[in-house]
């Protein structure tokens, strides 16, 4: 009995801190229709600062609270919603998600960055973990009596705030409806940057209240997680109402509890089923869920993307190979294999041009895909032993196919409800894969097997032997990659210009309507999740044989939300979008840090410079994927449109494509090294449409742009521009004189003449 | 020296667009201080929008608002609230999964107090005060237009903007809501009324306007529109 209600207590205290994270949570998303994923970065952030303050520089404990709940929580809170939430109307929800999924990751980059992760840091219990009170037989610490406390307090607060104050009953009613709050003289802005306050610092309360909990240690990854666990609780009530949120962290904590307390000890999946319970009930409350009503109006948002034609991505996909062909004897060995990785990585993104940027659905867990065929693969696709040791045909056949089986049986709970749910649905699947599957390292015995799904904490998948063709060679693997690739990427524009893509972007813009003509959309939305899911697969057992060896850590959640996030800073419409993603998140931050500390190294003296700016890039590359809700449809997209207006200007294009050349030569030669080569390409590629604007503008600026370019405003022309009538006219009238003779018709068209012989000149 | 009054509300060759598609295509409207102005026409014809103009919710392309003389284009709703521009939406200005009261509260802003708010309501309509504590959502529609022609009388707005009130309500209701507002008339309130159907409305009206296609095509007294009436919807 004691035992019982011990562990009872426990699961309280622990539901108690996943209710305080959870209400925060709901209570964001509610005034202001954001589903905050960077929650648990928040109260990350919040509780290292707080160690910093209490432990680190010895402040008082209740100084450090203030300061750190009182003032920076709020702050942060204000600050994230000033600075990046009020710009994301007007913007599909993967935008909405992928920007928070970006702070999350800037976070996390951040804190790393602040606070070397290999130190060992350890929060606490308020009044230390030795003072306890004995209460029927039960013992509970100081701490845990605070957190019940605290949540208590929470929930009587929000409660009156909500029905007591008017600022709480504006909330509320902004949930209903944000323009009659406006008609009533309210600021929706104002209420949603204060509940944007109020969540962030219920984040970081329940970050420094839950870190003791879970043994103390602090550490950014896992801490950003475990919050993340209160997503759970907050779908308990839907996402909407506090009350069954409380009653739904309550379950969670318990559950947590009473697995660790009575399920047998030599049960082998126990250890690891209490950490992932969090999500797996997070999974069931969405097979529970009721059915959303289908939005009517379609989603009128600011991303635009074209759709080359089949002929046009074929060209591209040779070029492609051609290029990587080329760049091959510039590099050594181990960057062929680095090269060769990232371009499988490219591969799992292409999944998400198909899900994300043709059909608008979400996938936040992409490379847990590529883990399932990875793991699929290693135990039923392998012939030979040692170094003789192949991947078959079949095996990787065999792999896709699960993953994209797996895929469907993920994704079908969440497809009768909004996106969001369905991003949430594999996000949940993305961490219980990490905490059930890839620490699934004890054996178990069913049905007379004796098995482990991740023998030993890491696989070695060997390479793919085809005939001939043998990928052991780095070489032959990043150009079979790199085809595979443009293969596939191929395949998926002309499978966006068919009638089922054009019913995927149909489904996209408003679902409703598609629903309404006839289309079958859970029927739709599951093929596309499958086949989406079967290219991460493909992706990912190349992946890991391109890496030889594999563990967890390569399946990691953050890494998959990281790959999403490049890939929509790229462009995620566009197969060049998964391209730019795939390479930037396999090995971008590979190559950038490690140059980073190859730098260091050569230059001691400059060390703690160059390391620093090995952070700054990680942390900049959040930032870009921040500034997505500003430029939705992606870097290359902006970048093809640059080329697009040099079509025109053939001496620029062509001189451009001189200056490649002559860079490549040198490259090869050896009079510049690989890192400037890089460096000086890519500045290239990407100011040459600048370049062409300014050389040869006739020919670039479209006929609007250049009457733009005349007309403009007399304050602003530079010194240079000649005085036309026009100006001079305009000059007239913002000065109130009276009008020239003869102003209008029979001037304007002298003036616009003498412009242009300028700008040519 | 001036010979008269600025308007208390002027659409001068005012342009509205939803996205591309311009709807408002030079408005001209003018609703003097202390008068009643019905804006007539078929649907689609951009009443309620030239509505949330007024009221500030959708921003003029092109044209002016004025409010007193003063030009206030791109005025924030929730500042014209505060200036004095009472807009009941099309539909239901309600908020439903509030309480009665809780609605009322959303109205009250710094300087008006709930207390007063709810006297206000309570009194001119006593079946508002029997089902304070009820969710707004599970009210009739009559009464849910009650409520939110209460917003009105508790916070003394210097114009009323009423879009279709007399949607989906009993011919009875509809004459009971118009009483009210004549009585808020008689207190000095200036009211812009858009409305498909005039029947209602025209009794209370001074001066009323046909809207079509973006456009006021014609303004008068109500006989006169009422004469234009027919004439408008065969020609829209
Ligand atoms: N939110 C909106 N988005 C796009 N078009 C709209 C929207 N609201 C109204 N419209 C269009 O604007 C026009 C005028 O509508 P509205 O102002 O509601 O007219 P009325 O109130 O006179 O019936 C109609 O053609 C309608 O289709
Ligand atoms: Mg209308």
């Amino acid at each position: 009995m004691t035992t019982f209600l011990t562990f009872t207590l426990l699961g309280l205290v622990l539901g108690a801190v996943y209710a305080i994270a959870a209400s925060g949570l709901v209570l964001t998303y509610n005034t202001s229709g954001i589903f905050n994923f960077a929650h648990g970065a928040q109260a990350m952030l919040g509780t290292f600062l707080y160690w910093q303050l209490a432990h680190g520089w010895g402040w008082p404990v209740w100084l450090a609270l203030v300061v750190v709940v009182g003032v920076v929580g709020p702050a942060m809170g204000a600050a994230l919603h000033a600075v990046i939430m009020k710009g994301l109307r007007d913007t599909a929800d993967v935008t909405r998600i992928v920007v928070t999924v970006a702070i999350m990751l800037g976070m996390v980059f951040l804190s790393q960055w602040l606070w070397h992760p290999e130190e060992a840091r350890v929060v606490e219990m308020f009044f230390g973990a030795d003072a306890k009170v004995e209460f029927l037989g039960v013992v509970v610490r100081v701490h845990e009596i605070i957190c019940l406390l605290v949540a208590a307090a929470i929930a009587v607060g929000l409660r009156m705030l909500f029905t007591r104050s008017r600022v709480g009953v504006v909330m509320r009613g902004t949930v209903d409806d944000p323009d009659l709050i406006r008609l009533n003289g309210h600021n929706p802005d104002r209420v949603a940057a204060l509940s944007w306050a109020m969540g962030s610092t219920l984040a970081v309360l329940a970050g420094i209240l839950i870190t003791p909990i879970g043994g103390g240690a602090l550490e950014a990854n896992a801490l950003t997680l475990l919050v993340i666990d209160a997503f759970a609780a907050a779908m308990f009530g839907r996402l909407r109402s506090i009350p069954r949120t409380f009653a739904g962290a309550m379950v969670l904590g318990l559950a947590a509890t009473y697995v660790t307390a009575y399920f047998p000890t030599d049960w082998t999946w126990a250890g690891n089923l209490r950490v992932s319970l969090p999500m797996i009930i997070l999974f069931v409350v969405l097979v529970l869920l009721p059915q959303d009503r289908l939005r009517g109006a379609a989603v009128r948002t600011r991303e635009r993307y074209r759709v080359p034609t089949v002929r046009r991505a074929a060209v591209w996909g040779v070029a492609l190979v051609a290029a990587v062909v080329l760049l091959m004897p510039l590099m050594e060995d181990t960057s062929i294999t680095t090269f060769g990785l990232g371009m499988t990585f490219a591969i799992i993104a292409l999944s998400l041009t198909l899900l994300t940027g043709y059909a608008g659905e979400l996938n936040l867990a992409p490379l847990a895909f590529g883990a399932v065929a990875t793991i699929v693969a290693f135990h039923f696709g392998i012939t030979g032993t040692g170094l003789a040791a192949r991947l078959t045909l079949w095996g990787i056949l065999l792999a896709v196919l699960v993953a994209a089986v797996v895929g469907g049986l993920v994704a079908l709970p969440a497809l009768r409800l909004r996106g969001l749910y369905l991003a949430l649905a594999t996000m949940a699947f993305g961490v219980f894969l990490s905490n059930m599957v890839l620490r699934d390292t004890v054996e178990h015995t069913l049905f007379g097997v004796t098995f482990s799904l991740f023998p030993n904490g890491a696989l070695i998948v060997p390479p793919l032997q085809l005939g001939p063709l043998d990928l052991r060679d780095p070489g032959t693997l990043l150009i079979s990659a790199t085809a595979l690739f443009a293969a596939i990427a191929v395949g998926l524009v002309a499978l966006r210009g068919s009638g089922y893509g054009r019913r995927l972007a149909a489904m996209k813009d408003s679902p409703a309507a598609t629903a309404m003509l006839g289309q079958d959309l859970v029927r739709l939305k599951f093929g596309v999740f499958m086949l989406s899911a079967a290219i991460a697969g493909l992706g990912g057992v190349l992946m890991s044989t391109a890496a030889g060896s594999v563990s967890g850590e390569n399946f990691a959640i953050m890494a998959g939300l990281s790959l999403v996030m490049l890939t929509v800073v790229g462009g995620i419409g566009y197969v060049s979008g998964a391209l730019f993603g795939g390479l930037m998140s396999g090995v971008g931050f590979v190559i950038i840090i490690g140059t980073f500390n190859d730098l260091a190294r050569a230059t001691p003296e400059m060390a703690t410079i160059y390391q620093t700016l090995g952070q700054v890039v990680l942390v900049a590359t959040a930032l870009i994927g921040m500034g997505v809700g500003k430029n939705p449809s992606g870097l290359v997209h902006d970048l093809f449109d640059g080329y697009r207006t040099l079509r025109g200007a053939r001496p620029v294009l062509a001189g451009g494509a001189a200056a490649g050349a002559v860079l490549y030569l040198l490259a090869l030669t050896g009079v510049i090294g690989n890192w400037w080569f890089a460096i000086l390409t890519a500045l290239l590629v990407m100011t040459l449409p600048a370049l062409g604007r300014a050389l040869m503008p006739r020919a670039v600026l479209t006929e609007e742009e250049l009457a733009r370019r005349r007309s403009v405003p007399p304050e602003l022309a530079g010194i240079d521009e000649p005085y036309t009538d026009e100006l001079r006219d305009r000059l007239d009238q913002e000065l109130g004189l009276p009008a020239r003779e003869g102003r209008g018709g029979p001037h304007a068209r002298p003036a616009v003449e003498e412009g242009d012989v300028h700008a040519i000149a | 020296m001036k010979d008269e009054p600025a308007p208390l509300l002027e659409l001068a060759g005012a342009r509205a667009a939803y996205g591309p598609i311009e709807v408002l295509r030079g408005v001209d409207l003018r609703v003097e201080a202390g008068s009643v102005v019905a804006l007539l026409g078929p649907n689609g014809g951009g009443k309620s929008t030239t509505m949330k103009v007024c009221a500030g919710l959708l921003p003029l392309t092109g044209g002016e608002l004025r409010l007193a003389g003063r030009r206030v284009n791109g005025l924030a709703a929730e500042d014209a609230a505060r200036l004095g521009v009472c807009s009941i939406p099309e539909g239901r200005g309600i908020f439903p999964n509030l309480t009665v009261r809780e609605n009322l509260w959303v109205a009250t802003r710094t300087g008006t107090r709930l207390r007063d708010m709810e006297e206000a309501a309570y009194t001119r309509f006593p079946m508002l005060g029997e089902r304070r504590d009820q969710l707004a959502g599970s009210l009739s529609g009559g009464q849910q237009q009650m409520l939110a022609l209460s917003r009105a009388l508790g916070t003394a707005p210097a114009i009323l903007l009423l879009d279709e009130l007399s949607m989906g309500l009993a011919p009875m209701i509809v004459t009971q809501m118009y009483d009210t507002v004549a009585q808020l008339v008689a207190e000095g309130l200036s009211v812009l009324v858009a409305e498909q159907f005039a029947r209602a409305v025209l009794p209370i009206a001074d001066t009323a306007a046909l809207m079509l296609n973006g456009r006021v095509v014609s303004v008068g007294t109500p006989g006169e529109i009422e004469d234009h009436l027919s004439s408008g919807y065969l020609g829209g």
